[in-house]
């Protein structure tokens, strides 16, 4: 499966596609089917939005024990917050979702990034 | 210290109102992301993971109180309570907001502080000895010659779009505080045989995926013609630097492909081209910077001092810290005070808006109102009195700022790593952290003695990996962490690069790694060695069997 993330322009912060809207929580993000092609026409679709956010790209995602997370430690860093500052971050609000990111473990690939090579 | 004309000031505002209008129509979609994107670089704002992090140039590393605690004001305000101070002496903050970043530089600028140059392929903030004007070592103070550059660095037309980034290391010190060797350019300020004061030109060191160290191509510049010959270097590397391939961009590879003679001679001819009346600092303009940068109003004082011995004798703890990290002041009566920013469970070079205000107000009080930032990522009082280093010690203890560990195995340099980092690999902080954990135990620190730690969660070197006596590297294998352990360099006076010890290890087995490499070097070491000493001894074997001996 896969989700997507940008960063939102006015404030950086990390958020998810879920359906033409942006939120900030990845537990809530929009799942699409690895051979759906809404995905890629969502990510066209948040490129035109450039005054809302930056760089929108799709992420490989998994279901684990604890629920969904992203493939790579990188994605799933960035749905948390820095380690060495527990309490920043989106880490901070706790909850389920928060736990199933750090539940999660071990990566398939090294940035989780689907598109991070574009070859045209 | 140096001051701000009312040009400067009139200049960084405009910059800020610039900045201000350029966010606008960024926000209002007037300029698109991939034209907005140099702009902001140009002011030091990068995106990064969790939030744009803003980069503060510190020139040569040097505040006083007023600035610093306008860097708490900003931490305080606009971050979540902290700054990250760098290898380069700036100073990072991790959680700016775009929309905000215009109000953070009218902040600066009305303290005499930018982002300007602090990213971008131009001169970046150029470093100096952390301890100039303060230690007897030196041979002339370094922060004269650093301000000149600053000035003829800042938007030089013809070096604002170099091949690639370049930066300027000045120390007139023997012993080298600022990694000069392994920079674009390294100034070190020597007398000749005749007393004339010159420079040392070291061109084409750095870091990265290709480290060198870099060869002298000159070894004594007369110091006036400074800036007609740094010209010439740069005009060489921004004539054939590879603009084709930003692997291949910084003047290292240049300096190592043409090779130091060739590349030595042609500076050499594009030098004799330019007319020193025009392309060198006027006498007057010298002196001028040399006069803000003057002796301080310092006393007459005696070379001991009563309270002082007191206090090291009935305070084991206080004894410690004097020998860890007060270093000796040029003037009798008075120290240098090293300030550790790398408590053991600290992020290292972290400082928090309350801990920047502590060493605002000891500056003020103590230390005739100067700070600075070393490369190492720790602060300095430059100018304490014996007599007040109780009452500065206290003061740093109730903060959390007394960490005795200057120089030794916890006095580590991390980069962020992939914990804020948009390049990084792998994460840097937890592993510095856990291993200041493990040598926790003080007296176990010193019986080590100096070692320098160096950690980058890429291949980049932000944490200067190739100038640890042990760097690591934080690499990804197949999307988990894995860290590569190398061992022998140095970014000091007698810098080398090191080289890798062996296979790459997941994170949790790197404390067990460096205590084996301890553990080595005090069982074979000899006399007074340093670790380093001891690795280009008898090199690798015996640390190699320690670490990987569980693996055979």
């Amino acid at each position: 499966m896969k989700a997507i993330t940008a960063n939102r322009l006015i404030d950086g912060e990390v958020v998810f596609w879920k359906s033409g809207q942006w939120i900030e929580r990845f537990a809530e993000a929009e799942h699409f089917a690895d051979d759906d092609a809404a995905g890629p026409a969502a990510v066209e679709t948040a490129r035109g939005q450039s005054t809302v956010v930056v760089d929108p790209y799709l992420i490989d995602i998994v279901e684990a024990a604890g629920g969904w997370a992203p493939v790579s430690y990188r994605e799933r860093l960035r749905a948390l917050g820095p380690t060495n500052e527990p309490t920043h971050g989106k880490q901070a609000e706790g909850g389920a979702g928060v736990e199933a990111l750090l539940a999660a473990t071990g990566a398939a690939r090294s940035t989780g990034r689907v598109d991070l090579i574009r070859r045209k | 210290m140096y001051r701000y004309d009312a040009i400067d000031k009139e200049f960084l505002a405009d910059r800020a109102n610039e900045f201000r209008e350029q966010v606008g129509r960024r926000l209002s979609g007037a300029l698109t992301e991939d034209q907005f994107k140099p702009l902001r670089l140009m002011n030091g704002l990068y995106l990064q993971l969790h939030a744009y992090m803003l980069r503060v140039a510190i020139p040569y590393g040097s505040l006083d109180s007023r600035q610093m605690r306008r860097l708490a004001h900003i931490a305080r305000t606009w971050d979540k309570g902290y700054g990250h101070f760098t290898t380069r002496q700036n100073i990072q903050f991790n959680w700016i907001k775009l929309g905000q970043s215009p109000d953070i530089l009218d902040q600066l600028a009305e303290v005499d502080l930018h982002a300007i140059q602090t990213s971008g392929n131009c001169i970046r903030n150029t470093t100096a000895d952390p301890f100039a004007g303060a230690t007897a070592e030196e041979i002339d103070d370094p922060r004269v010659w650093s301000e000149l550059i600053r000035q003829w660095s800042t938007l030089h037309p013809e070096f604002s779009f170099l091949p690639r980034k370049f930066k300027i290391a000045v120390t007139a010190a023997a012993k080298d505080r600022t990694a000069a060797r392994v920079h674009d350019i390294g100034l070190v300020l020597r007398r000749n045989r005749d007393g004339e004061l010159g420079f040392e030109v070291i061109v084409g060191g750095g870091q990265g995926r290709t480290p060198y160290v870099g060869p002298t191509i000159r070894e004594h510049l007369p110091a006036g013609r400074l800036l007609s010959y740094l010209e010439a270097v740069l005009r060489v590397y921004n004539r054939h630097g590879r603009r084709d391939n930003i692997y291949k961009a910084r003047i290292k590879i240049l300096v190592a492909a043409l090779g130091r003679d060739e590349f030595a001679r042609q500076v050499e001819e594009e030098w004799s081209k330019l007319e020193s009346a025009l392309a060198d600092a006027p006498d007057t303009e010298l002196a001028r910077i040399r006069g803000a940068f003057a002796p301080l109003n310092f006393e007459t004082l005696p070379a001991t001092s009563a309270a002082f011995d007191a206090a090291k004798a009935g305070d084991p703890a206080f004894a410690r810290f004097a020998r860890n990290n007060v270093k000796p002041h040029k003037k009798s009566g008075y120290a240098i005070v090293e300030i550790s920013l790398k408590a053991h469970h600290a992020t290292p070079g972290d400082a928090s808006a309350d801990q920047m205000d502590v060493v605002a107000d000891l500056a003020g009080r103590f230390s005739l109102d100067d700070i600075r930032v070393t490369h190492e990522q720790n602060l300095v009082l430059p100018h304490v009195k014996l007599d007040d280093l109780p009452t500065v010690f206290a003061a740093l203890q109730a903060a959390g700022l007394a960490t005795p560990n200057i120089g030794l195995i916890s006095d580590i340099i991390a980069c962020p790593g992939l914990d804020y980092c948009a390049l990084a690999n792998a994460r840097a902080i937890p592993i510095a952290q856990s291993i200041a954990q493990r040598f926790e135990d003080a007296d176990r620190a010193e019986l080590i003695g100096e070692l320098k730690i160096k950690i980058s969660g890429c291949i980049n070197a932000c944490g200067h990996h190739h100038v640890g006596n042990i760097g690591i590297l934080g690499v990804d294998k197949k999307g988990e962490e894995f860290y590569q352990l190398s061992l022998g360099g140095s970014g000091q006076e007698d810098a080398s690069l090191a080289k890798i010890l062996g296979p790459g290890m997941t994170a949790e087995q790197v404390p067990d790694a460096i205590e084996a490499l301890v553990d080595t070097y005090l069982a074979i070491r000899e006399g007074e060695e340093r670790f380093l000493d001891t690795v280009r001894r008898v090199g690798f074997a015996p640390f190699k069997e320690a670490v990987y001996a569980d693996a055979h």
